[in-house]
């Protein structure tokens, strides 16, 4: 068969469809290369601006966790009395896409959520990119600061970061606190005794025994996993208790500071003491794999986030006991123990409302703040299951006898430390998780990875703007 | 004012005719506009979704542009592409991709054409057994890590259960630097040999079955059977799936994301997940747009390399 001859002229010259697909995809990339927007956080107003009264959605983004669907049925319980117009919704990622999740929607500059929940850690990130609004004003007019302890509304909300234990009155605030955590210890009182370990020297020296009488059941668990912040919580918990710091934070020092005599030392009780009292195959646990170990019977001694351990007393979910008091027979939970230092991991997050969110999202954001750090909310948190930050809440009976870790968190608050809070933060923490795990799980020595992790922060730190190559 | 411009033309026949269109206003809504104008959604589709992506990013290797910190974008020329070339933190990727790769590639081309070709002797359940084969390439890979990482759990994870039951030791499969790798390759063999099988079946099946009859007649020894007919004729098309295969190895992302996570340290890291890590841990958009696009240099090449060498074959 015989295919006609095309006849005539193009009708559409190729030239000039050429041209304008070039003009097209100059216009658009100069369109989607234009937005300059230099970043710096935008200021919420000092008075809460006025509330609808169409029906809205309040939207919150978290990881998946427990307390995530306690704030989702206690703020649709509690303030909807308030405001019966306002659904909350708590959307929930896994963890190790919590960072990307919120801040990709803040690349976009567009959320689908009005509420970040964002780790101490992401402020410095969120602050310096203008993704979060400056609630300075809005806390000086709306909230009693004096009902906290100072350095838990500085942890969970000021930027630059406060000095550990301290609160800079002059600093912005760009959050207000949502749940308190810290790491609890949490020891089988039928196998080690019911006094728990008051030094780490004892807490090793109680596992190995506790390991070596009772065969199946390992003498610790914690946190190795190289995703989020896992091993390096572990890392940076263990370096504190032995006197070791993680930076200086002045001159911006991590080489020579992290890796110091101390933080060696920390590394090397990590790694060849700790690590050998832990379960085969442990160097990818994180939080749900220790709960799973304690509620199992498999572990002597553990260490957990508090807001994460209140499943360990459910008896369906436990082989300790058939009830939660029987459990509790079994298990104890205290602070950590001692060393050189009392110092125990901050954790917890505080709630931050997003510079892209509609106003009157915006509005009703500030307006639930308000709401939740009054003192009977803060204390009905408590009782729902919420870890509170304000001082009457925390001394409250409500809180204080809603869980048994729960005084163990009143007792750590004055001696909790947190991390860098800087734009780097995720850089800094992927580089320190990494190296952790590699030699907890024996592909790095440890001194190796304590050296290649202050080598490798120390120059993200001062390659900050840099030029090519970023990231790398 | 001009003629109305006709919506059709008055003559259906005329784009297959050789007559020449009739002159006047008909001749505006040719057959090339009717041809743009149909193909245009498709193509405008293309150039937003796939062009213009690849465009921007070509833009932003050159810049030191980040998606979060905003701002305009600076050239840094060729800065990332140079810091990129010499990090000793890529070469490593490079190197665990390519053993990956390998590995995976090789085992899945041995297996899968083993199968294929004890399947195509069969006469009975051959398009059952096929379809059970098939059943692990339907499913998602980030189901087959999750369900594979507890399968894999050294406490109580059923492959350490059956090795136990055998009175073997426990194998820490996920969190070893030597384990990690060889399990990502086993389950990546397990999910994606069926692909091969499926292409080394249908190039069996199409080898022409007088060739076999001949070679009965000349009492030809089976290995010579396979030697001389089977693998030379099935040859070319199980390079082509080598070849896709490659290629979806090359840019792995998610069963490291949920198996090893890069774990122990980076020694499962591969190069796509390094470059997701440099995009969305610091945000270094103009470093990651670089590194996508090396990446894409490199598989654009290796597959020209690739295809001349099957040329060269068909030609033979």
């Amino acid at each position: 068969m015989r295919y006609p001859k095309r006849i005539g002229r193009l009708s559409v010259p190729r030239r000039k469809v050429q041209l304008a697909t070039a003009a097209m995809l100059l216009a658009t990339t100069m369109a989607a290369c234009g937005q300059d927007d230099g970043a710096s956080a935008p200021k919420a107003p000092a008075a809460i601006p006025e509330l609808t009264k169409d029906p809205l959605t309040l939207s919150f983004i978290w990881f998946e966790w427990p307390p995530a669907q306690a704030l989702e049925a206690f703020a649709n319980a509690e303030y909807k009395k308030e405001r019966p117009n306002v659904t909350v919704k708590v959307k929930t990622v896994p963890n190790a896409n919590w960072h990307d999740a919120m801040f990709t929607q803040f690349a976009a500059h567009k959320t689908d959520f009005d509420i970040a929940i964002l780790d101490s850690q992401h402020i410095g990130e969120a602050v310096t990119n203008g993704n979060i609004l400056d609630l300075t004003d809005f806390v000086k007019k709306n909230i009693d600061v004096k009902a906290y302890n100072p350095y838990l509304l500085a942890a969970y909300g000021q930027f630059p970061q406060a000095e550990t234990g301290k609160r800079d009155e002059n600093a912005s605030l760009y959050g207000l606190p949502l749940l308190g955590d810290t790491w609890t210890m949490i020891y089988r009182k039928d196998l080690i005794g019911d006094k728990p370990p008051q030094t780490w020297d004892e807490m090793i020296s109680a596992a190995e025994k506790c390991q070596s009488e009772n065969p199946g059941v390992s003498g610790l668990a914690f946190h190795q996993a190289n995703g989020s912040d896992a091993a390096a919580v572990t890392y940076n918990t263990v370096n504190g208790v032995y006197g070791g710091n993680l930076w200086d934070a002045k001159s911006r020092k991590i080489e020579g500071v992290l890796n110091d005599a101390a933080g060696q030392e920390a590394m090397d009780v990590l790694v060849n003491k700790m690590k050998p009292l832990t379960a085969k195959g442990s160097g990818n646990w994180f939080i749900d794999e220790v709960n799973a170990a304690v509620a199992q019977g498999k572990a002597c001694i553990a260490f957990n986030w508090i807001a994460a351990s209140g499943g360990l007393l459910d008896p369906k979910e436990s082989t300790l006991g058939a009830t939660r008091e029987e459990i509790l027979g079994k298990l104890g939970f205290a602070t950590l123990p001692t060393q050189k230092t009392n110092l125990v991991p901050l954790g917890g997050m505080g709630m931050h409302v997003s510079a892209y969110s509609a106003e009157a999202n915006q509005a009703e954001a500030l307006n639930f703040m308000k709401w939740f750090e009054q003192a009977d909310v803060q204390k009905k948190w408590a009782a729902a299951g919420g870890v509170p930050s304000r001082t009457d809440a925390l001394q409250s009976p409500e809180f204080l006898n809603a869980g048994p870790f729960n005084k163990v968190y009143a007792d750590s608050v004055p001696r909790m430390r947190d991390m860098w809070n800087v734009p780097e933060y995720a850089r800094l923490v992927d580089i320190e998780n990494t190296n952790v795990n590699a030699a907890l799980n024996g592909a790095k020595k440890p001194k190796d990875a304590l050296d290649d992790i202050a080598k490798e922060q120390q120059r993200v730190l001062d390659s900050s703007g840099g030029k090519g190559g970023g990231g790398l | 004012m001009s003629d109305p411009v006709p919506l059709t033309t008055d003559h259906p026949g005329q784009v297959a005719s050789a007559t020449p269109p009739a002159p006047g206003g008909s001749r505006r809504l040719s057959d090339r506009w009717l041809a743009v104008a149909f193909i245009s959604p498709a193509l405008l589709l293309l150039l937003a979704m796939s062009v213009f992506p690849l465009l921007w990013a070509l833009y932003l290797s050159f810049t030191d542009y980040s998606a979060t910190r905003g701002g305009a974008a600076h050239f840094v020329w060729f800065e990332n592409y140079t810091a990129i070339l010499t990090s000793a933190q890529v070469h490593l990727r490079a190197l665990t991709t390519l053993i990956y790769v390998v590995g995976a590639v090789v085992l899945q081309t041995v297996l899968g054409f083993t199968i294929a070709y004890l399947i195509s002797r069969r006469t009975h359940g051959r398009g059952l057994l096929t379809t059970l084969f098939l059943v692990p390439m339907m499913l998602s890979p980030v189901v087959v890590g999750l369900f594979w990482r507890f399968m894999l759990d050294a406490q109580f994870g059923v492959i350490n259960s059956m090795l136990g039951s055998l009175g073997l030791e426990q194998v820490e499969w996920l969190t070893r630097q030597r384990t990690a790798l060889f399990s990502l390759i086993v389950v990546d063999t397990w999910q994606w040999t069926p692909f091969i099988m499926l292409i080394a079946l249908a190039g069996l099946t199409a080898v022409p079955k007088y060739l076999y009859e001949a070679a009965s007649i000349d009492r030809a020894s089976e290995w010579f059977r396979f030697r001389t007919i089977t693998l030379p004729l099935v040859w070319p098309l199980l390079l082509i799936a080598v070849l896709f295969r490659a290629i979806e190895a090359f840019r792995l992302f998610d069963l490291v994301y949920i198996l090893t996570s890069g774990g122990p340290g980076v020694s499962t890291e591969t190069l796509s997940f390094h470059v997701y890590k440099v995009a969305f841990l610091g945000f270094n958009t103009g470093t990651a747009s670089a590194y996508g696009i090396l990446m894409v240099l490199i598989v654009i090449v290796l597959t020209q390399l690739y295809l001349r060498y099957l040329n060269k074959l068909k030609e033979d």
